[in-house]
């Protein structure tokens, strides 16, 4: 049972046309019990911070609970399932449920029709990346503009117009999109009317002739913004050239083909990539429940997502408007552990449909559980794409110039299309330089299963084209290709393709070196032989990537308090959907505060209203103390390597000095005390020079509530390319910290006290179009034998080289990296998703069609010997003055496997396998050629 | 004619019209057991594993629950993941996969737990040959799908056990 009154934390006022109070809840099993983890030594985990709950069957997941398990809710439940389109050509005409037996039929019965005009079309927004956001207002106001002068009339929605519930007679936009809601009063009548819906819903939709399509966007329609990377030398670029950039794009895009024409001697290397979409086959399928109770117009929610912040928002817009479904000025929710993510849970339209339900139910919980058939028919998928274009290399090695079309099928409803679409133009110039970049995204619309932001945001996709490219010019060039890499390797000071500049150190060439000398790539002619002679054929491939984590502008908050017995509580916005997240934070505040974290609450999105800070308020810049680009983001375990990572440190810091310390000087009756006087040892504050006694947690706890001290701190970083800064007064003197917001908790108050930015300093506008700024470099080595007549394919070792920056919980950072090999091997080889009603959205798709890969496929060994399976990760110890940085894990190593495994194929048969997934059927037909 | 069988050593009684109803929606919607996880819901990925005796054989078994009907359990006794921490202390394949970070998002973990102490228990009466270790574990929860880990931590946890078990080391299950 949730006890609200044990777990309600705080609460945040927003308004989307009514004011509305939004509460987050926490789950008891989750608030406690979580010693081991905290009770190891300072900034080390023993194990993962929520472990005991999850591995002793507690109830964590959404999918775990229900109405009766809910303290304060009936003891009854409504249950949801939408029918889904099985056409998009067609109109939708009605229902026929007449087939459904007595015992299935639902209580409530809702179509498009019924919803208000606000609701049936509603206007949602997809926010999240600050550049591309800036794209598309100036689209907008363009468009304004033409409309006005009555120059053209232009198709351009901002947001998703489309029907919630398709309108009885409109055409489906897209298949799997809801054609009604059926509301079930009993268990028995919806398992009854599932059973007789189950691969035949058909029997019970009814529509008319095929006719033609009409938009807005039409199928094959891009969704806007489109993303055009057009780089000349120095010359001219997307970051550097932000006045008049689409004037003078085509201007520079002609003189790319004029200079690369007038040098015969550059060798042309076509890039033909193709990839079929797949599905994230997180474990848990979406579950939830919503009740919105009448008396007090308060809509509870538990579920599990990866966008809080991004889901209310949205509902906000459905329930915030003069007409809502069910009048609603309170929005409750829990949160819940994910049951996986990969991205498939950031921006998930099921949340939506999950809050649109409850405002049908008469005030009946309702609960929405998708089963595994529903979720390959309607979840987010990794886009399909098809890539294509050119490379030109100079005799001597050196890219001159890529040229590149990147088109993903954005599926039926726009979900974050655009914004993976611009990251994968960034990744389609790979780890390399080059003095010119013709480079064009897109994400066009069509009948399919949405895609959304699914691990690696475009990056798989685009690093599987280049890498691939250059294994093949490496070949018909006879060149080594590890040297060709290594002669355009982009580094520190160069610029993207985008026209950034690279801040960081990559250390790329060192990779390589140690990727080179490793036997798995210099043994690899011995290897083959040893397999020849055993009658395999093995192939060796290697495949780099410079995957950006991160966005364009990202914001971060923490709070850090410590409680009256002396315990750390970390609370955080971001979301743990499997990542380790949680237990990463409960951690890196344990050498500043001498403990770790006792108790950690994640998706905490009601911190950011807490903060202060809001991003509309003027004027907008770093003067205002008020102000900040951005509030919170999506969640991903790069994202907590560095940008949750580095919040809650500051903020920690702020603690420390500006309440604990002070503590620690009265009681010792000393003057102020700096950090550099201190050590923590054993959970004491000590003096360096051991002239007073050690003070541990609970006795500072004790002194801080007494004397009416900050108790907790509350910070806010903002990272694009660098840290805001600012300077704050507080008991422990004025602090200049790496954050752009900062509040202090006091004993006995709920909410906590501003504190005012001075001083403040933070990156300018113009950084915002280098797009990405941080980097998780990785270099595989795939080996693999090839059955020549089955079409198998057998992944022997993988060798990754990662740069992961600081591992703040190295066994969670390995973890990520096998579990970035195994979805790689996976989407390479043998998850095969055709589009249209060929695939999952025919409603009968399942684990029995669709195979991931099982223990048998990966190589589970630890270290390479040969001979052996294996997957040996080699990780760089950073550089000394580089600090404690964390840096992207899986999506890198999700990035550079698939092309080396393609690489090593072509090694291996001498046959170019440029499309995904790689099934034996395609190798044998290949073969047979 | 009922359906008898007994839950983490609670007996029920169930009417024979229950009979086609799985093992999991009993798990969950009448004893509000819900570590017992569905994913696929065909028996496919082994999420939903529970150990399940048949007296007069004392030997567990692992077993699907979301594909096995209640009819087919008259006379079982059934062990779900609630059953195996006592006192809020995890059994050793628990404390190994915490000790190991064996998991992640850990919905599929319940299942592995309920297989490989299944596998251990099989293990204990009848060790093998060390060669055959690995393959005997591939054998026993080979087929359990994990979408976050990549497998290699699960395995690494549960080959030390298996290997302690096998040499004949007293490991309580």
């Amino acid at each position: 049972m949730i006890e609200t009154s044990a777990v309600s934390r705080r609460s945040f006022l927003t308004a989307s046309g009514a004011l509305i109070t939004c509460r987050i809840f926490s789950l008891p099993a989750l608030a406690s019990g979580t010693g081991p983890a905290g009770s190891g030594a300072p900034g080390v985990a023993t194990q993962r911070i929520e472990g005991l709950s999850k591995i002793t069957g507690k109830k964590v997941f959404a999918r775990d609970f229900q109405a009766r398990d809910m303290d304060g809710w009936p003891n009854r439940q409504w249950h949801a399932q939408y029918l889904r389109a099985l056409h998009a050509d067609r109109p939708f005409e009605r229902l026929d449920l007449s087939a459904l037996p007595a015992e299935a039929q639902p209580a409530r019965v809702v179509l498009g029709d019924e919803l208000r005009e606000t609701q049936a079309a509603m206007s949602l927004s997809f926010n999240r990346d600050l550049h591309v956001e800036e794209r598309i207002e100036e689209e907008a106001i363009e468009a304004m503009t033409a409309s006005r002068i009555g120059l053209m009339s232009v198709n351009l929605p901002r947001n998703i117009l489309y029907d919630l519930i398709v309108q009885p007679n409109n055409r489906p936009d897209y298949l799997g999109q809801a054609v009604a809601l059926l509301l079930f009063d009993s268990r028995a009548s919806y398992l009854a009317a599932r059973k007789a819906l189950l691969f035949n819903d058909d029997s019970f939709q009814v529509y008319g002739a095929p006719v033609s399509s009409d938009g807005p966007p039409s199928p094959g329609e891009p969704f806007r913004p489109l993303t055009d990377y057009v780089k000349y030398h120095d010359e001219f670029s997307y970051a550097q050239n932000a006045k008049g950039y689409k004037d003078n794009a085509e201007k520079y895009r002609e003189q790319i083909r004029e200079t690369v024409a007038r040098h015969p001697e550059f060798i042309i290397q076509n890039v033909d990539a193709a990839m079929q979409a797949v599905d994230p086959m997180f474990m848990e399928p979406e579950s939830g429940l919503v009740w919105i109770d009448p008396a007090s117009a308060t809509m509870h929610l538990l579920m599990g997502t990866q966008s809080p912040d991004a889901d209310i928002d949205n509902i906000l817009s459905l329930y915030g408007t003069d007409d809502p479904p069910a009048p609603v000025r309170q929005i409750n929710l829990t949160n819940c552990y994910l049951g996986g993510g990969f991205g498939g849970r950031d921006s998930s339209p099921f949340s939506l449909m999950l809050a649109l339900a409850g405002g049908f139910a008469d005030g009946n919980p309702v609960s929405l559980s998708y089963d595994r058939f529903e979720q390959f028919r309607v979840g987010l998928k990794r886009h399909a794409a098809e890539i294509d274009g050119h490379i030109a290399v100079a005799p001597d090695m050196k890219l001159q110039a890529i040229k590149m079309t990147l088109t993903f099928d954005g599926g039926g409803r726009r979900n974050l299309s655009p914004f993976v679409a611009s990251l994968g133009a960034l990744c389609a110039g790979g780890s390399y330089v080059t003095p010119m970049a013709d480079i064009s995204a897109e994400a066009i619309h069509t009948e399919n299963i949405s895609g959304g932001s699914q691990r690696g945001f475009g990056g798989p996709q685009a690093y599987f084209a280049i890498e691939t490219a250059l294994d093949e010019l490496a070949i018909t060039q006879n060149w080594d290709p590890v040297a060709l890499r290594r002669a355009n390797l982009i580094r520190k000071g160069d610029r993207t393709v985008v026209g950034g500049p690279i801040t960081q150190s990559l250390r790329l060439s060192e990779m390589l070196d140690i990727a080179e000398r490793h036997p798995l790539w210099a043994d690899r002619a011995e290897i083959r032989k040893d397999h020849k002679e055993a009658g395999r054929t093995y192939g060796t491939g290697f495949a780099m990537s410079l995957q950006a984590y991160g966005t364009s502008g990202d914001g971060m908050v923490a709070a850090v308090r410590l409680e009256r017995d002396g315990s750390l509580t970390v609370s955080s916005a971001a979301v743990d959907m499997g990542n380790g997240s949680a237990t990463t934070l409960g951690v890196v505040i344990g050498p500043i505060l001498g403990a770790n974290a006792a108790r950690v609450h994640m998706s905490d999105y009601t911190l950011a209203g807490q903060t202060g800070l809001g991003t509309k308020s003027k004027p907008k810049n770093w003067s205002n103390a008020r102000w900040t680009p951005k509030t919170v983001g999506s969640s991903s375990a790069c994202l907590t390597g560095l940008h949750q990572v580095h919040t809650a440190q500051q903020t920690a810091t702020a603690l420390l000095e500006g309440s604990i310390l002070v503590a620690a000087a009265e009681i010792w009756g000393t003057g102020a005390v700096s950090p550099d006087d201190v050590v923590w040892d054993d959970g004491r504050v000590t003096r360096i020079d051991g002239t007073a006694s050690p003070l541990d947690l609970p006795r500072l706890a004790e002194f801080i509530y007494r004397k009416g001290l900050p108790c907790g701190a509350l910070g806010h970083a903002y990272f694009q390319n660098t840290w805001a800064e600012a300077s704050y007064d507080t008991p422990g003197g004025t602090l200049r910290l790496q954050l752009d917001g900062l509040s202090f908790y006091l004993p006995d108050q709920s909410d906590p006290q501003f504190v005012e930015r001075q001083d403040g300093n933070g990156p300018g506008w113009a950084s915002r179009r280098y797009s990405r700024y941080v980097w998780a470099p990785c270099v595989n080595v795939v080996g693999l034998t090839v059955d020549e007549q089955s079409g198998a394919v057998q992944i022997e070792n993988v060798l990754s080289v990662l740069n992961a920056g600081h591992l703040h919980v190295p066994e969670l950072v390995s973890g990520q990296s096998q579990g970035g090999v195994a979805m790689a091997i996976s989407y390479t080889l043998l998850e095969d998703m055709p589009p249209g009603m060929d695939g999952p959205a025919d409603g009968t798709w399942n684990l029995h069609k669709y195979h991931v890969a099982r223990a048998a496929d990966i190589p589970l060994g630890g270290q390479y010997v040969r001979g052996g399976r294996a997957q040996e990760l080699i990780t760089l110890p950073p550089l000394p003055g580089t600090g404690r940085v964390g840096r992207g894990i899986a999506e890198a190593v999700m990035c550079s496997v698939p092309p080396a495994i393609s690489n090593a194929i072509r090694d291996a048969t001498g046959k170019r396998f440029s499309a995904l997934p790689i099934t034996p059927e395609r190798i044998r037909e290949e073969m047979r050629r | 004619m009922t359906i008898r069988l007994s839950v983490n050593g609670t007996s029920h009684e169930l009417p024979d019209s229950r009979g086609t109803e799985s093992l999991i929606d009993f798990l969950h919607e009448d004893l509000n057991l819900t570590g017992t996880k569905l994913c696929c819901g065909i028996g496919i990925c082994k999420a939903c594993t529970v150990q399940v005796v048949k007296p007069p054989s004392p030997v567990p078994t692992a077993m699907i629950s979301c594909s096995t009907a209640l009819s087919s359990l008259n006379g079982t006794e059934i062990h779900t993941i609630e059953s195996v921490a006592q006192d809020g202390i995890p059994d050793p394949v628990q404390q190994s996969f915490l000790d190991h970070f064996a998991f992640q998002c850990g919905y599929c973990a319940p299942g592995f737990v309920m297989a490989t102490r299944t596998f251990l228990t099989h293990l204990q009466a009848r060790p093998l040959p060390p060669d055959q270790l690995e393959e005997a574990m591939m054998d026993a929860i080979g087929n359990h799908i994990c979408r976050c880990t990549g497998y290699v931590r699960y395995f690494n946890a549960i080959r030390d056990l298996a290997e302690r078990v096998n040499a004949g080391e007293e490991i309580k299950l």
